[in-house]
């Protein structure tokens, strides 16, 4: 292991976004459907739930529905993260995967200013989770945008794969 | 440079891998990290965490390889920092409602020396207790996946949990701490090692933070009275989360903790509670 820490001298220099694109579309589409000759653009503006970001496809292959590809953004802090959910033909989620964060994620860590929400407290104090302390549900709000999309468009699924 | 991120852990992680075996090696990768997820959640029902967390005084539970190598680290480290970390603080954090209440009541005085490991994969507690392998498992997560990339002949890489990353092979990386303005506190540049990170926060709509729970002294039982920004580096993740603790709970008494495990750790000063 080696490691040295870097001061920066003129904190004005260094990059702010740390975004990244992974994947494109079109290489999801194929990572999550390897069999697929392709894929059908589904209407789904009528869907319960829709947003506007939301596209959806059908992988077909040898006139058979291999399973749906979908499309959708959901928001990090602030700025969108473009990810992919696959789901097969038995209705069961295939992959999830990250297409595209355009804010600082990973390799970046946020100090926040401390607040009085922990100082001092003890375990016999009663903390409300959610009147007293902010909610701490363990996981960060980028996870639970993707994780909660994921559940709206398994929705979504269901109801255009019945028809 | 092939590079992909899920929703893992409660964060979204990211595996960064260089090599004709990249894309099947990552995939594996993702499939460790996911197993730790469900196997050491305290919330789910069936997993090795929630049926310690279940077991009676004097019962064997067996548990999976991978859970017994993580207890015997984190009593290990229980252990070397005379209890400065202690995996069964979780009864604080459930009586200040951060995690769910267990079925089975635990006993007051227990703590990690309660906890036996009586055959490799068994377990066996003196007093009911409650473990919470929160920070440690996703060290230990990282910790398996790198292994993982490894032996898919991965020659360099890199896996970050949110913030929780371990680089391998000649790759440096670097870590941008950022203060609450979005300034640049420092960077830390690191090679075959990894790096762990506790930074006290507060949780609002505009920050996507990993939100561990506070920090809990393993000897005291309450929350760390002076909440820090600590960074550990050591050669595996889960130490380095491990050790982050023992940092908060006692920077001077963490000191010969950190050099038996050939850990450093960086207090980030000039982060001045609000």
């Amino acid at each position: 292991m080696r490691w040295r820490v870097i001061t920066p001298l003129g904190l004005l220099c260094a990059p702010a976004i740390h975004a990244a694109q992974f994947l494109t579309i079109e290489q999801a589409q194929r990572a999550a459907f390897p069999a697929a000759a392709e894929f059908a653009a589904v209407d789904v503006s009528s869907a319960p739930g829709i947003d506007a970001s939301t596209q959806a496809w059908q992988a077909r292959a040898g006139g058979r529905t291999l399973g749906y590809f979908f499309f959708d953004r959901a928001i990090g802090k602030t700025r969108e993260i473009d990810y992919s959910v696959a789901i097969g033909a038995d209705g069961a989620v295939l992959s999830v995967e990250i297409l595209e964060y355009r804010e600082s994620h990973g390799g970046e860590v946020r100090l926040e200013s401390w607040r009085r929400q922990f100082v001092g407290k003890h375990a016999s104090d009663p903390v409300e989770l959610n009147r007293d302390i902010q909610n701490i549900s363990g996981a960060t709000l980028s996870c639970r945008h993707v994780t909660e999309g994921v559940k709206r468009l398994l929705t979504i699924h269901k109801s255009i794969a019945r028809r | 440079m092939i590079r992909r991120a899920r929703p893992l852990l409660g964060t979204l992680v990211e595996i960064r891998a260089d090599g004709a075996s990249a894309l099947g090696a990552i995939e594996d990768a993702f499939d460790e990290i996911a197993w730790v997820h469900r196997t050491m959640s305290f919330h789910e029902r069936d997993s090795d965490v929630a049926r310690i967390n279940r077991a009676l005084p004097g019962a064997r539970v067996d548990v999976d390889a991978g859970t017994a190598e993580l207890l015997a680290l984190a009593l290990e480290i229980a252990n070397a920092s005379d209890g400065l970390f202690d995996p069964t603080i979780a009864p604080v954090l459930v009586d200040a409602g951060l995690l769910p209440r267990p079925v089975r009541p635990r006993h007051d005085a227990a703590d990690w020396r309660d906890i036996e490991l009586v055959a490799p994969c068994t377990v066996r507690l003196r007093r009911a207790l409650w473990i919470d392998l929160g920070g440690i498992a996703k060290g230990y997560a990282v910790d398996r996946a790198v292994e993982s990339l490894q032996r898919s002949l991965v020659a360099r890489g890199c896996v970050n949990a949110g913030g929780d990353l371990r680089v391998f092979g000649d790759l440096p990386e670097t870590v941008h701490v950022r203060r609450a303005d979005g300034t640049l506190a420092r960077m830390i540049e690191l090679a075959d090692g990894a790096i762990a990170t506790s930074a006290p926060f507060e949780r609002d709509d505009r920050v996507d933070t990993n939100a561990e729970a506070p920090h809990v002294d393993g000897r005291t039982r309450r929350f760390v009275a002076e909440p820090r920004a600590v960074s550990v580096l050591a050669p595996r993740a889960a130490v380095a989360d491990a050790l982050t603790k023992v940092v908060l709970a006692d920077p001077e008494k963490a000191a010969p903790v950190l050099a038996r495990y050939g850990a450093s750790s960086l207090i980030h000063e000039g982060i001045a509670p609000a």
